[in-house]
């Protein structure tokens, strides 16, 4: 897939493909996402946990904000891939019990894949965009009620949109 | 047929066509990205600092960098990389996200070869004009433009003909008293930066609403002095300029007589290509970019690429050196302002140094410095959240990320300074066509070389440690700076050098094309050299220069 993109780059397009191709990869994102949403969502909640100054990413509804992020036709499409693999190689680092895992274990889980490069930027990256949501403007549909600006007492300049980027 | 057609209406491509609609001539602006108005710019970091809203999409347009790994050149593509070097693509162009910090550039920088001699490694020449001639541009731009600030005299502040400025410097933070003392007891001279926002309303443009979301951003209030607001809409209101926005401009085409007679355009919607006639050309896409169009616009008269008879097309690119350093003022040990003044948001620091822009010392030696501009951190959220949960190299998260950033939020604040300095031209600086990239509209991309000279760095590092020393003598701790050679993507020029010599340089000194007489070059790519300011005050001055010269030969045509 790789390879056949850096070409398709390289030696040019006919006009309008590209988006066409996008298209035909985010349904099957829409498909494989659903095999690692639990597991990105576990890890999104124990990155931001209740009873920490910070809102929790249950509250904020970050696993939503983080599909529709990537989902989205102008995200990058080898980060896409990445968000699905990073989380399918987790899955089968912890044989699918991350989810149902203490917090201690669930901790010792991610330091551990932390630890390899592969596994490092998958975290980081979840961490990226589940910030992304907290901090970012509620129109997005998380940072419910201001309530991640109002952690930080940081708060967006005026005037403030009134469209999503998504949407337009 | 149009008198003259404009390629790109950033703030030189603005200057050009402002006059030339003044002055009753019939001008086609054509832009590359959307018209935003000044109701549609919200402050949506997600949208404005994330995401490519307002640039390509790198999978789309890119241009590929070329860098010395382990002595061999070796070739990127922006879209692996993810370094764009779009700043900006719509009406206004990048003039609508800039923060503004504008200076002009001193006297001696026009004649620094005369000044300093040569430097080996580098390309060092004097320019065709001197600061006599650019003066009354600079402040024809102050006025029309609008640039806010307060003048004191200092001698390296170059001088002018206005005493002082019509705007008055925005507001300022409190932290500017502690700033102002700390580097008088260190026997430095704090400067009011010259800003390109107003500070009183002026026309339709209403006044700096402090939004404390300033750069990056497009401004909703018109203060910021961006080509869209303060020239593309009133030279619309002159009923002479025709704007066609979402139109890249492939190549340019020479008649028999080895002039351009049209632009082959692309609709970037509807990828839709036409052809675009006018009596004169002005090429203003941004100093890499325009290059890149004239080398992709080569042909049976000008094989090399149109105006490349020197061979110096693309050549002598010109970023700027420097770097940046920041310190963090601490509510428990914070002198001389309350915390709450320090905290308060959406005022300007406003401070320069110009102490340092010629150095000459006993022991440090004579050689070109630099100016330095202090600002708060960026108040981005997502981004400042982000850049502080990091450990011992490792991420933090869960109760620790809620302490760390409660603290860092709300208990300090961090100060800045950036510094500019020249970026010494050199043979491995410089913009090629590369021969198997192609962008999505099936054109060769320019191929970046990003070489700078030791020498710029040597500078940066010795100015970075004086603005260390600032920030200790503010109270400031964790100061760091970085100082390195990598390319500013967001300050470029030179690539179209001006000059007398036809075998040596690009342009004339009216950045009218040597070798095409109905051809211009109007945006920063004319520098040989680039001052140690940033450029856009330059660019908007010699913009007017370029077009009043235009105007006198349209008239003479007549």
């Amino acid at each position: 897939m790789k390879i056949e993109r850096r070409n398709f780059l390289i030696f040019g397009s006919l006009f309008g493909l590209s988006s066409y191709v996008n298209a035909r990869e985010i349904s099957m994102f829409e498909r494989e996402f659903k095999k690692v949403k639990l597991t990105i969502s576990a890890v999104q909640e124990h990155m931001f946990p209740p009873m920490s100054k910070l809102p929790s990413a249950k509250d904020m509804n970050v696993i939503a904000f983080l599909f529709e992020t990537v989902e989205h036709q102008s995200f990058d499409k080898d980060i896409r891939d990445f968000i699905i693999e990073g989380a399918q190689e987790f899955m089968t680092r912890e044989k699918g019990t991350f989810i149902s895992m203490s917090d201690t274990d669930k901790e010792k889980a991610l330091r551990d894949y932390e630890k390899t490069n592969y596994g490092s930027s998958w975290i980081s990256r979840i961490m990226t965009i589940t910030m992304e949501g907290m901090f970012g403007d509620p129109i997005y549909g998380s940072n419910v009620k201001e309530a991640g600006w109002k952690a930080l007492g940081a708060y967006s300049g005026l005037p403030r949109p009134s469209k999503r980027y998504l949407d337009v | 047929m149009y008198d003259v057609v404009v390629i790109g209406s950033g703030a030189s491509g603005g200057a050009v066509a402002y006059s030339l609609c003044k002055a009753g001539y019939k001008v086609l602006l054509i832009e590359k990205g959307r018209l935003i108005t000044r109701d549609e710019f919200t402050k949506d970091e997600l949208a404005y600092s994330r995401r490519d809203l307002v640039t390509p999409s790198l999978f789309d347009e890119y241009h590929t960098i070329e860098q010395m790994v382990d002595g061999k050149w070796e070739v990127t593509p922006t879209h692996e990389s993810g370094w764009s070097f779009w700043n900006g693509n719509m009406v206004g162009g990048s003039s609508n996200l800039m923060s503004g910090m504008v200076h002009r550039m001193h006297p001696d920088d026009f004649r620094l070869q005369s000044k300093y001699g040569d430097i080996e490694g580098a390309n060092v020449v004097d320019w065709p004009i001197s600061y006599e001639d650019m003066e009354p541009y600079y402040d024809l731009t102050e006025e029309l433009v609008g640039i806010s600030g307060h003048y004191e005299k200092h001698k390296y502040e170059p001088w002018r003909s206005r005493k002082n400025f019509t705007q008055t410097p925005t507001n300022e933070n409190a932290v500017v008293k502690l700033l102002d003392k700390s580097c008088r007891s260190l026997g430095i001279t704090p400067l009011v930066t010259p800003r390109a926002v107003l500070s009183r309303d002026k026309d339709d443009r209403n006044a700096c609403y402090y939004s404390n979301f300033c750069g990056s951003y497009g401004c909703s209030s018109g203060a910021k002095s961006s080509s869209r607001e303060a020239l593309i809409k009133p030279a619309l209101a002159t009923g002479n300029l025709t704007l066609l926005t979402n139109t890249h401009v492939k190549s340019l085409h020479t008649s028999q007589k080895g002039e351009v007679d049209y632009a082959v355009v692309v609709d970037t919607i509807t990828g839709k290509e036409k052809k675009i006639s006018g009596k004169l050309f002005v090429v203003a896409a941004q100093a890499h970019e325009s290059a890149r169009l004239l080398l992709n616009s080569s042909n049976k008269h000008h094989p090399n690429g149109l105006a490349n008879s020197s061979g110096e097309l693309g050549k002598n690119l010109l970023f700027s050196g420097g770097g940046s350093g920041q310190g963090e003022l601490h509510k428990e040990n914070l002198k001389e302002i309350k915390f709450e003044e320090l905290m308060t948001t959406g005022l300007f620091v406003n401070r320069s140094v110009l102490d340092w822009y010629f150095v000459d010392h006993w022991w440090d030696g004579t050689f070109k410095g630099g100016s330095v501009e202090f600002m708060f951190e960026h108040q981005n959220i997502i981004s400042r959240a982000r850049k502080n949960n990091y450990e011992n190299a490792k991420l933090v998260w869960g109760k620790d990320l809620g302490d760390k950033l409660s603290k860092r939020f709300k208990e300090q604040k961090s100060i800045r300074f950036e510094i500019f300095n020249d970026w010494l031209p050199n043979d491995n600086c410089f913009v090629s066509l590369d021969k198997t990239h192609k962008d999505k509209y099936g054109m060769p991309v320019g191929k970046l070389r990003l070489e700078g000279h030791p020498q710029d760095v040597k500078v940066g590092k010795y100015i970075a440690q004086k603005c260390e020393n600032i920030l200790e003598e503010m109270g400031a701790t964790n100061i760091y700076s970085a100082v390195n050679s990598s390319a500013s993507q967001n300050l470029v020029a030179g690539g179209c050098r001006f000059g007398d010599d036809p075998k040596k340089s690009v342009l004339n000194k009216y950045c009218q094309a040597h070798d095409v007489s109905n051809l211009y070059v109007a945006d920063a790519s004319f520098m040989p050299t680039g001052g140690s300011v940033a450029y856009t005050w330059t660019i908007y001055a010699n913009a007017f220069r370029v077009a009043d010269y235009i105007i006198a030969q349209l008239k003479n045509k007549v």
